[in-house]
């Protein structure tokens, strides 16, 4: 039985080196290495194009290719009997094949060498196994069971800042995966913020990452899952960029300082990206064509959750309790800045933007009359706050700004009292100051 | 004038390196086998290399009928890699310098990649692929020889005849 192009997926993750013979019209063959063969579909694979080689000269002129792979661990081989048919320059194939060679060049140590011009587009016409008497390679660990205990772990979350923590400790039971982040895209759908993270010293939550730029970046423009199983030291492919501007406020992002394999993957739900689910691993090759698979799924799946979590009726009318007493101490210098609104207290950076228009709102309020108790619908209908008129996602950044409070600032906490409200404690009195 | 390959260039053809054969089948479609190891003649104007000639049988064939040749040699510790394409190869009989050389070329190609951290038990595995009972030798003598190493220098031509 001939093999399927699914069955040989591990072979093409770029662990040892496929061949690609061509003949220029005159018959002359040619064989070369190619540094990716990825794969598209059950009938298709892609070739990088990196710079005007034989290859390239050969199939434009004369379209068919015979490429050999290489299953790792077995080495047994295969041969794809290939017919180019068009080469992608831009859009998601190539984004993908652009980070990965990214990853492959880093790895050969050939960084300044591998520059993707384009993916070639090859429709498999046959493939030969090579080496039928020899047994394939032991099966990776089971990615569906992995999903399946992953979806298992995440189970009834209580409201979305639970779902945010299981679905983030749930990767490793199910996975295997020691650290990961969550980020959820904002209002305007420029940049993601954590919103949650795994296995780092500093949780990095309130961090931003730019849409377009940076593994995670370009995974969410792109909404496809980027997979990268090497380490590599183009700039353009760590995680994130770093802050474009020295003094911005900015928190760092927590990520590893040399990760060799990582992971993006967006959640998507009704056609719209809300996020991104990215892991790392110190070790080379940690994540499987299977593994995306099962990543794909599950960020599907929790994408729904989200949505679901942010979709439920806070209707509530915020809770008449006594004002509280005024509390005593030295006073929290909070300052305020319009431009970006963020927040700083006692000279540190805490949070900006909506979350820091948010926080700046509350404590003027409580402020002015001691008020401690909110609702979300009062927020949603508030002209202070720059939060668009659909689609808002304030519950995650109310999770945002209560996470980085906890954080950084103890002494103000915003504690959930029910569905749709919640109740801000400030510990000490508050000097505020624009 | 046939090409004389330097004295580096057939030190490093006969080395631990992965060697790949091409030519162009009957049938005009390429054709690509892994080939089992090298040798070069004293004079370092002629190539043999050592397949298995079930799992090259169409390359095989397609040099039967007078395909050219081309022959990609490259060293996975550093990616230095050469290519040689003849007008055509001639099947030689085996005998036994070239049967030991198959199971040289093996074992140290297979010490290569595990000094990359390949195992030893995928090491072991490329062995069994790379030694075959059913060994057939070709020789050619190359008209041209590329620098293929990637990189600026890709493609560059190192040798004419």
């Amino acid at each position: 039985m001939k093999p399927t192009l699914e069955s040989l997926r591990s072979c093409l993750d770029g662990a040892i080196p496929a061949v690609v013979a061509t003949c220029a019209q005159d018959g002359t063959p040619n064989v070369a290495y190619a540094s990716q063969v990825h794969y598209v579909d059950a009938g298709h694979v892609a070739l990088s194009y990196q710079f005007f080689s034989k290859t390239r000269e050969n199939v434009l002129a004369h379209p068919y290719a015979q490429v050999q792979v290489v299953e790792p661990g077995s080495f047994r081989h295969f041969r794809l009997k290939l017919h180019y048919q068009r080469t992608e320059t831009e859009g998601p194939l190539f984004e993908y094949m652009k980070a990965q060679l990214a990853g492959i060049a880093a790895q050969t140590r050939m960084d300044k060498v591998f520059m993707l011009r384009g993916a070639d587009i090859y429709r498999v016409l046959d493939i030969e196994s090579v080496d039928p008497h020899i047994p394939p390679a032991p099966l990776p660990s089971d990615a569906l069971l992995g999903l399946r205990r992953a979806l298992d772990l995440l189970g009834d979350a209580a409201d979305l800042s639970d779902l945010a923590d299981r679905a983030l400790a749930a990767l490793t039971p199910g996975f295997g995966i020691r650290h990961a982040l969550l980020l959820m895209l904002d209002e305007a759908g420029d940049a993601l913020y954590a919103l949650g993270s795994l296995g780092y010293p500093d949780s990095g939550i309130g961090a931003e990452v730019k849409v377009g730029e940076g593994l995670i970046g370009v995974a969410a423009r792109e909404r496809i899952p980027i997979r990268i199983n090497y380490r590599t030291g183009d700039y353009t492919y760590q995680a994130a960029m770093r802050a474009t501007h020295a003094t911005e406020p900015r928190i760092p992002l927590p990520l590893l300082a040399n990760p060799h394999s990582r992971i993006a993957v967006p959640l998507i739900h009704g056609g719209r990206i809300i996020g991104v689910l990215y892991a790392e691993s110190e070790h080379d090759a940690f994540f499987s064509h299977a593994d995306e698979d099962a990543l794909v799924v599950y960020a599907r799946h929790l994408a729904v959750l989200v949505a679901q979590a942010a979709c439920e009726s806070d209707d509530a009318e915020p809770a008449h309790i006594e004002p509280a007493a005024r509390p005593s101490g030295a006073p929290l210098a909070v300052r305020y800045f319009a431009a970006d609104h963020s927040v700083f207290v006692d000279n540190d950076y805490l949070i900006k933007g909506v979350a820091g228009s948010i926080l700046w709102t509350l404590l003027n309020e409580h402020a002015a009359n001691g008020r401690r108790d909110f609702c979300n619908r009062e927020l949603r209908h508030d002209p202070r706050l720059p939060l668009p008129d659909v689609g808002d996602n304030l519950e995650t950044r109310l999770i945002l700004l209560q996470r980085r409070l906890a954080e950084r600032c103890p002494a103000i906490a915003l504690e959930k009292t029910g569905r749709g409200r919640f109740r801000l404690s400030v510990e000490r009195p508050l000097q505020l100051s624009t | 004038m046939s090409v004389q390959l330097t004295v580096e260039q057939a030190a490093f053809l006969q080395g631990p390196v992965s060697i790949n054969v091409g030519a162009s089948g009957r049938d005009g479609w390429p054709r690509v086998c892994r080939a089992q190891g090298c040798v070069v003649a004293r004079d370092r104007r002629s190539v043999t290399l050592l397949l298995s000639a079930r799992r090259g049988r169409d390359l095989l064939d397609a040099l039967d009928a007078g395909s050219g040749i081309a022959a990609v040699f490259s060293r996975p510790s550093t990616h230095a890699t050469l290519q040689l394409k003849a007008a055509h190869a001639a099947r030689v009989t085996l005998n036994a310098v070239l049967r030991a050389d198959n199971g040289r070329y093996a074992q140290a190609f297979a010490d290569e990649l595990m000094g990359l951290g390949f195992g030893a038990e995928p090491g072991q595995n490329l062995i069994a692929v790379m030694t075959s009972s059913d060994l057939a030798a070709l020789r050619f003598t190359p008209d041209i020889v590329f620098d293929q190493t990637p990189g600026p220098t890709a493609g560059r031509v190192l040798a004419a005849a």
